[in-house]
């Protein structure tokens, strides 16, 4: 059965901005891209899975739930970490964590100790005067120290350092291990392609494709193979440019951009 | 029904605005308590003649033969509806529209809450708030009126007028919790749940100055509350305070029906 099911959702904000008539599903266990540049719905989509808004016409279930009707029961067990990320400033990232401890009624066993020594976060600092990836830290803390079996992730790494970026490839792939269903929406191809099994490509707030990203990466990723006069030659060829060295022969690789690979399920159409 | 965490950070944000309005009062109130004697009231009232309109524009009208009357006169028409309603428009704006506004709310639904009770809880806490201002009041008058003028007072009579000013303030903060939950954004929270009070305030000023303005008193709910008719238990003013509190609970619970049906985009 699917776990988060997007039915024909539609939210018109007028000209041409919303999302339309939008159908997905996530399976349970599974990592779920949700791919498109900005302004393409991808957070609209999200509020209304988070039952912030609701539906104009068609709906979202999440575990067979109403988002919208019961956002309280599926909150129970997801979590949630948005893009812009903001907190009661006026707490120190401890007190913003104890207080979301008692707000959703955990008890002591819950995750906070091990995700903050995973981040390696010092909670104590007020939140006002903590970098973004301190508070990005401190908002998956938030999110996860309940053992959710739901992620949504929104743009989860802009802004982040790439040690920072990798550790939550990390946390991911370790989520997904659990039996944990996500999902991840990002503009960048790189950020899905590392960390999930299916991508979904929305761009003005319709969806253009959904494939494996296997077949994503069979489809957008050219490889070329050079053949050079000597192995000297194309050991050196093949460091400067990345490639697989196979005696005298190179294949090197390029990745089409975001924006090519739209064009490509977009074609011709002069968009 | 309503989140006790919640509930405790929000008073806990409420305490200094509470502490600090508490003091300004305790200053006010047992100055002007304090100040009731026939002869210094002779100096109160001689400002009267000689600025009638500025002091009558707050309410303050001479010749008051009882200590009530005199409190009447020179709390119940500035000091004590001023304060209660800065203390309404700060928090009821903090409350909702400004969670919204930087996105804090997403910490507070993104969890199994419903939205119905994070609204009670933070309609709770205003109304929390109001109370504790008015019975605050309440005890700093009959501790100031015992002290000063031992038998002056007449409890029953400043429970009434305080029950009436109580309705007054719980009207005061359901347009700002109305206000903070309706509002798109905090601009329209504030400039309605600020404006609305603050225009009827002036309006009431103008009204009290006599003279032509005078109907202008139609026009503001300040006029439902009538704290010479609340002491002599006039029945048109015991209407018009539960008119007011009656109001300040619709609007209540017009403000917690309209934020569980917001679209929030946060």
């Amino acid at each position: 059965m699917s776990v988060i099911c997007v039915d024909h959702l539609t939210r018109d904000y007028g000209g041409g901005k919303g999302v339309f008539d939008l159908v997905f599903s996530v399976e349970k266990g599974e990592a779920f891209g949700f791919l498109g540049p900005n302004g393409a719905g991808k957070t609209t989509t999200i509020r209304h899975l988070m039952g912030f808004l609701k539906a104009q016409q068609g709906q979202c279930r999440i575990d067979g739930l109403d988002c919208w009707r019961d956002s309280d029961k599926i909150q129970a067990r997801l979590g949630y970490v948005p893009g812009e990320i903001s907190f009661f400033g006026d707490m120190t990232g401890a007190e913003y964590l104890r207080f979301m401890e008692g707000y959703r009624k955990l008890g002591a066993g819950n995750r906070k100790k091990e995700l903050l020594d995973w981040f390696e976060l010092d909670p104590s600092g007020k939140i006002k005067k903590m970098s973004k990836g301190m508070k990005q830290k401190l908002g998956l803390v938030a999110a996860m120290m309940h053992d959710p079996e739901i992620l949504i992730f929104d743009e989860p790494t802009s802004g982040l350092d790439p040690l920072m970026q990798s550790r939550f490839v990390e946390l991911v792939a370790a989520e997904k291990q659990k039996g944990k269903t996500i999902l991840l929406s990002s503009h960048m191809f790189e950020e899905v392609e590392r960390t999930c099994d299916r991508i979904g490509i929305i761009r003005a707030g319709r969806l253009a494709a959904v494939d494996s990203v296997e077949a994503l990466r069979q489809r957008h990723i050219r490889r070329y193979t050079v053949t050079l006069d000597s192995v000297q030659q194309a050991e050196a060829f093949a460091k400067d440019f990345d490639g697989q060295q196979e005696g005298c022969r190179v294949t090197v690789a390029t990745r089409q951009s975001l924006e090519e690979i739209f064009m490509n399920y977009y074609g011709g159409r002069g968009e | 029904m309503m989140s006790g965490v919640l509930y405790k950070r929000e008073m806990k944000a409420s305490i200094r605005l509470l502490v600090i309005f508490g003091a300004v009062l305790t200053l006010y109130v047992s100055i002007i308590i304090s100040m009731y004697d026939p002869e210094l009231s002779a100096l109160l009232d001689s400002y009267v003649e000689l600025m009638p309109e500025l002091m009558a524009a707050v309410g303050m009208t001479a010749g008051a033969t009882t200590l009530i009357g005199f409190m009447c006169s020179y709390l119940y028409g500035f000091i004590l509806l001023i304060f209660p309603m800065l203390f309404c428009i700060l928090r009821g704006n903090a409350l909702v529209a400004k969670y919204v506004e930087d996105h804090s709310m997403v910490s507070l639904v993104a969890a199994p809450v419903k939205r119905r009770t994070i609204a009670l809880t933070q309609m709770l806490v205003l109304l929390t708030g109001t109370v504790i201002l008015v019975g605050y009041s309440t005890i700093l008058e009959l501790v100031c009126g015992a002290w000063y003028f031992p038998g002056e007072l007449d409890t029953a009579q400043l429970l009434t007028l305080n029950g009436g000013l109580l309705c007054l303030h719980l009207l005061i903060g359901g347009i700002c919790f109305a206000a903070s939950c309706l509002a798109p954004d905090t601009k329209y929270s504030v400039g309605f749940g600020a404006g609305v009070p603050i225009l009827m305030y002036v309006i009431q000023m103008l009204a009290n100055m006599g003279g032509k303005v005078e109907n202008a008193k139609y026009f503001t709910f300040f006029t439902l509350f009538d704290p010479e008719g609340l002491v002599a238990r006039e029945s048109g003013a015991l209407a018009g305070a539960a008119l007011l509190g009656l109001g300040g609970l619709a609007l209540y619970g017009l403000g917690a029906a309209a934020f569980c049906r917001k679209d929030l985009h946060i």
